[in-house]
């Protein structure tokens, strides 16, 4: 493996040998068990794995938004893990862009307002250029005055996934950004994460137990226990199905050639 | 039921802590009033008891004056009684001393050269010491005998820190004597403060009875006797005698006198008491904003596990009764610990003025009154508050249970705004009413209509608040939304996105500030109008005023003794009966009016005011129909005169409805009564200012406490005792504020913890701590300054109309104190930035992951 930190064009971001341990004793949990990952510049990376199988922390390490117990992260070619608070948010500002499951929006704030609130934050101003590229390509030209309460549980998804990419950061991390939303809406928000990837240049990381909406990424990160078990490039609805019940029945995922997680056999739980 | 309802409480006991807090303050307040109320009344009561030991009380038989106690211990003003009557009354068979009440003010210089005197305003006067008084003793050193001798009761003589044996000076009514302290004088109860100096009884006599009368004479019977059988004696000798008509004399039993004069105490205090407790009942309004807001917050918060509580079977009774319940207990821990707090309260008042000089009595009295009316204020208080959001927390639907996300938006009602609105409507008609009408449609009594106007306005105000908060804010918050993008808007959203919490909110600090601003333009016109006046109707070059109110007679033949001085006119205020209307007057002498004051004639000539002829203000003359050649029989202590109106004036200088001319006057009134208030002096034309001011200084500077003041300053001191009021007005509003900012405090808090996954969010996208830290800033700013300004300028918009009122009570300018009105707002800035500290830094702390994913 190359060593961390080293410029590297092809990733955006890795971690090694990360460990996350919550609790002490006998209520002590192992929610990161040693994982080592690479997540490639300009694609859409989707984590999968049952609950409780580390994704969500995984993510929130990557995203300075917790602190691994060990192991070392790096975003954009800066380690996260000697960062300060400051240091932290001026990151979260400039080169990372988030969408959670809900709950995305400042209530107070106009779609507009929304989107433009990270440069707002960093006094940064809005290139006006990009903002009508976001802008029309989440296809919210005509609700941009509205208040998010005046939204479909869809289009504020549209909005979070906007603002996100507003700053051109490096990186953005969603947190299951179909969670709530029905087959539809999930389609045009995840249509439209794709296409931030694949039109617009952007890395997209996101994590989610919806195998349709994994099937929208590059490459799918199986994820059992703390650990890393598997991965697939290229995936389909069905692929990452057929994955997921090798992965439930204890054995490798049926696409060898891509694979190369240590699944070790044990019980995973996926739900649907 | 009651058990989640306990468990909640204790759970989230910090949300419920300010409102505790709230609670605390103004029962406090409430118990610290009554709690210093039984300590002065027993105080008092105690001096009375030990004080007044007479088994009979010869008196004169007519009231004079309005009735207002005047004298030192209170006690209406009658007519007086000869000193002749004593020798009478000591012969009735089983009496064995007449002693009458020869007493009057006195100045004690003390040992720096300054006026002995307590900082609670207690008054100072000197007492004959008769050998046979009972209720006064020689506790060291002896009793004073002529008129250089003088001793002193005991708190006196250590608050002056004279000992026995040293020398000083005294300034009687008649003038400044050199004295020797001889003995130390005990009365057996502390005397709240009073300075009182013991003479002999000649030389008081002299100095307060020169006349031969006294107000009262107290009767001691020997032992054993009824005192219904004294009074029985004591009226049959005085019938039987020629001293004086029986009829022109009243008899009364020590009991009677006592009672009389406990219940006077009771009503001067039950005044003051009832003056408090106005600003304790606005301390504990404000108070039940808070816990209105408290309840509303965790009722919206808890909305779920309500609902679950209802979907398990609760009745929405069951629930209306946990929140109430709720809210009693936080009623009744606050009271119990305000009711501690006021008696600390009070026990600090009584170490104050004590370090003043004031000793009160030792007892500080936690009855079970008290300790009742203030929990039952409290905690009805606290439930009353909580009623409307338990009332809701009661209609939540059980389904709300299933729901993913709770939306109650708290919008404004608009029901509520209509009400708001009419009342503010109504009330400012009234007010314009008032202050404005025409002089067909004129009011007789403008000051009821004023004053339910007014409250009408503030009432209506704080109901129209929620639909006010959005336009108003979007107006102040402009500086800041502007200058700080985009914290500014953000924290502008925080604020307005709930209307009705923002208006209590801000609604109990608009309370408060309403007073102040009110008071602030009061104050400012009062000190414009008395500038006013004294420029305008004082012609005189200097004045002379005591801070005893009684200038010596001495020193106003002193004065007028003086080289350069072309008069010296003193002015004499008296209370006395005129055509059965008790009034007050004032005694000038001939050729006042045109030298030191210059009024306005209405009718009739001030040159005639001498030689029975009188003076009458418009006011009286229109209340009381009286016309220049109309007679008035007036009534003084001393007796009855006939007076004829020679002049109807209208003067505001001259406050008093009678003016008479000297000689009637002091016919009427006896010279301890109707002492010198102000001395004017004018000078000889040509005699420098400057020189003529030296000489007076030098002439009064014996006499300690009477300061020597040209026009100028006379209107400054004026307006300094002014100051001095609103000072004393500020402070008793200052809780409310406080409360208020408390509230403040409160409802960022909760509002925080509302917005705990927003925060996160902000966090998220790259929001710092210090930038998080300035949005909670703001929202508290913005709150404060909210309140204030509306506050302020309901409270000075009310208070301007008032000279229109007032105007022929002297407040005839309006004056809006622009720059202290500008202070109370930047001080509402710093009040926002302090109550914002906590919150803010709470807010700031918050972990972003945690916040982020925040149930």
């Amino acid at each position: 493996m190359r060593a961390l930190g080293q410029d590297d064009a092809g990733r955006i971001a890795a971690a090694r040998d990360l460990v996350k341990v919550y609790g002490r004793g006998e209520a002590q949990v192992r929610a990161l068990d040693g994982l080592s990952v690479d997540l490639a510049r300009g694609e859409l990376t989707a984590i999968m794995g049952p609950s409780g199988s580390g994704k969500s922390t995984l993510m929130h390490c990557m995203a300075g938004l917790d602190t691994p117990t060990s192991g070392t992260v790096v975003v954009d070619g800066e380690d996260v893990g000697r960062m300060n608070q400051r240091r932290l948010t001026r990151l979260r500002r400039t080169r990372l862009g988030f969408v959670f499951q809900a709950f995305n929006l400042i209530p107070t704030l106009t779609a507009e307002e929304n989107i433009t609130l990270p440069l707002d934050i960093a006094r940064t101003p809005v290139d006006r250029a990009w903002f009508d590229t976001v802008v029309d390509a989440v296809g919210l030209r005509d609700r941009l005055d509205h208040r998010p309460s005046e939204l479909s549980g869809g289009q504020q998804q549209r909005v979070a996934c906007a603002r996100a990419l507003v700053a051109r950061p490096a990186v953005v991390f969603a947190d299951e950004p179909t969670g709530n939303l029905d087959s539809r809406s999930s389609g045009e928000v995840l249509g439209f994460l794709r296409r931030s990837v694949d039109e617009l240049g952007q890395s997209v990381v996101m994590v989610t137990h919806d195998p349709t909406a994994a099937s929208y990424a590059h490459r799918v990160l199986f994820l059992a226990d703390g650990r890393l078990v598997g991965e697939l490039e290229e995936p389909t609805a069905e692929g990452v199905l057929d994955a997921l019940r090798e992965l439930g029945a204890g054995r490798r995922p049926a696409d060898e050639p891509t694979a190369h997680g240590h699944a070790d056999g044990r019980h995973a739980v996926v739900r649907p | 039921m009651r058990r989640v309802a306990l468990r909640g409480i204790r759970s989230h006991l910090g949300r419920f802590a300010l409102s505790v807090l709230a609670v605390l303050l103004g029962v406090a307040f409430v118990a610290g009033t009554f709690s210093l109320r039984t300590m002065m009344s027993s105080t008092f009561g105690d001096l009375v008891e030990t004080s007044m030991v007479g088994d009979a009380y010869v008196r004169g038989g007519e009231a004079v004056g309005s009735g207002e106690p005047t004298g030192p211990m209170g006690g209406q003003q009658r007519t007086r009684i000869p000193l002749d009557l004593v020798d009478e009354l000591a012969a009735v068979d089983g009496v064995e001393a007449a002693i009458p009440d020869i007493t009057g003010p006195i100045v004690l210089v003390g040992p720096d050269g300054t006026a002995v005197m307590s900082g609670g305003g207690a008054p100072s006067f000197a007492l004959a010491l008769h050998p046979d008084e009972p209720a006064a003793w020689v506790e060291a050193g002896r009793a004073p005998e002529g008129p250089d001798e003088v001793a002193l009761e005991s708190a006196t003589l250590e608050a002056s820190g004279f000992a026995v044996g040293d020398t000083t000076s005294v300034v009687l009514g008649d003038g400044v004597r050199q004295v020797e302290v001889v003995g130390e004088v005990g009365f057996g109860a502390p005397v709240a403060g009073a300075t009182i100096v013991f003479l002999d009884v000649t030389t008081a006599t002299e100095a307060y009875a020169a006349d031969g009368t006294v107000a009262t004479v107290a009767v001691h019977a020997a032992e054993g006797l009824d005192e219904q059988e004294v009074v029985r004696r004591v009226e049959q000798a005085l019938g039987a005698g020629d001293v004086v008509d029986p009829a022109a004399v009243e008899v009364l039993t020590g009991e009677d006198v006592r009672a009389e004069t406990r219940a006077e105490i009771e009503s001067a205090l039950g005044f003051v008491s009832t003056f408090l407790l106005v600003f304790a009942a606005i301390a504990l309004f404000v108070g039940a904003f808070i816990i209105a807001n408290t309840f509303q917050m965790i009722v919206r918060q808890r909305q779920r596990e309500l609902a679950m509580l209802r979907a398990l079977g609760a009745s929405p009774t069951q629930v209306l009764a946990s929140i109430l319940g709720q809210a009693a207990v936080v009623g009744v821990l606050g009271s119990a610990l305000g009711v501690g707090a006021g008696v600390a309260l009070v026990a600090g008042l009584r170490a104050l003025f004590a370090s003043m000089g004031m000793e009160l009595s030792g007892r500080i009295p936690v009855d079970g009154f008290t300790v009742l009316v203030s929990v039952l204020v409290g905690t009805v208080v606290s439930v009353v508050a909580a009623a409307v959001p338990a009332r809701r927390a009661a209609l939540t639907p059980p389904v709300e249970a299933m729901r993913e996300e709770v939306v109650v938006a708290d919008r404004a009602s608009v029901l509520r705004a209509v009400a708001g609105g009419l009342l503010v409507v109504a009330g400012a008609s009234a007010v314009l009413v008032a202050a404005f009408a025409p002089a067909g449609l004129a009011v007789d009594e403008p000051g009821p209509l004023l004053g339910a106007g007014a409250g009408a306005v503030v009432i209506g105000l704080l109901l129209l608040a929620p639909t006010l908060v959005p336009p108003a804010l979007a107006v102040l918050a402009a500086p800041a939304v502007a200058a700080l993008r985009p914290l500014g808007g953000l924290a502008r959203g925080n604020v307005t996105r709930n209307p009705r919490r923002t208006a209590s909110t801000s609604g109990a600090l608009m309370i408060g500030m309403a007073l102040v601003g009110a008071a602030a333009v009061i104050a400012a016109s009062t000190q414009a109008s008395t500038r006013t006046i004294v420029e305008e109707e004082a012609t005189a070059d200097f004045l002379l005023q005591s801070a005893t109110l009684a200038v010596p007679d001495e020193l106003v033949a002193q004065v007028a003794a003086i080289d350069g001085v072309e008069r010296a006119d003193a002015l004499r205020v008296g209370s006395v009966t005129a055509d059965g209307e008790g009034v007050s007057a004032i005694g000038v002498p001939a050729g006042l009016f045109g030298a030191s004051l210059e009024v306005e004639v209405v009718d009739g000539d001030l040159a005639s005011l001498a030689d029975g002829r009188a003076a009458v203000q418009r006011q009286a003359a229109e209340d009381n129909d009286w016309a220049v050649g109309d007679a008035l029989t007036v009534t003084g202590a001393l007796g009855e005169r006939d007076v004829v109106v020679g002049a109807v004036i209208d003067s505001r200088a001259v406050g008093v409805p009678l003016v008479l001319p000297q000689d009637s006057f002091a016919e009427l009134v006896p010279a301890a009564e109707g002492a010198v208030q102000t001395l004017f002096v004018v000078a000889q034309d040509g005699v420098a200012a400057s020189g003529l001011r030296d000489a007076l200084t030098d002439v009064a500077a014996p006499y300690v406490v009477v300061s020597v003041m040209d026009r100028e300053e006379f209107a400054d001191e004026l307006a300094a005792q002014v100051d001095q009021i609103l000072v004393i007005l500020y402070a008793l509003l200052g809780l409310s504020i406080v409360i208020a900012v408390l509230g403040i405090v409160n409802t960022l808090a909760l509002s925080i913890a509302e917005r705990t996954r927003e925060i996160g969010l902000l966090r998220a996208v790259g929001l710092g701590r210090l930038q998080l830290a300035t949005v909670v800033t703001i929202e508290s700013v913005l709150t404060a300054v909210l309140g204030t300004v509306l506050g302020v300028a309901v409270g000075a918009g009310l208070a301007a109309t008032l000279p229109s009122v007032y105007e022929d009570e002297g407040l005839s300018t309006l004056v809006v104190p622009w720059s202290q009105l500008g202070v109370v707002l930047a001080l509402a800035v710093v009040v926002g930035v302090l109550a914002a500290v906590w919150p803010a830094i709470r807010a700031a702390r918050m972990d972003v992951l945690d916040a982020v994913s925040y149930e």
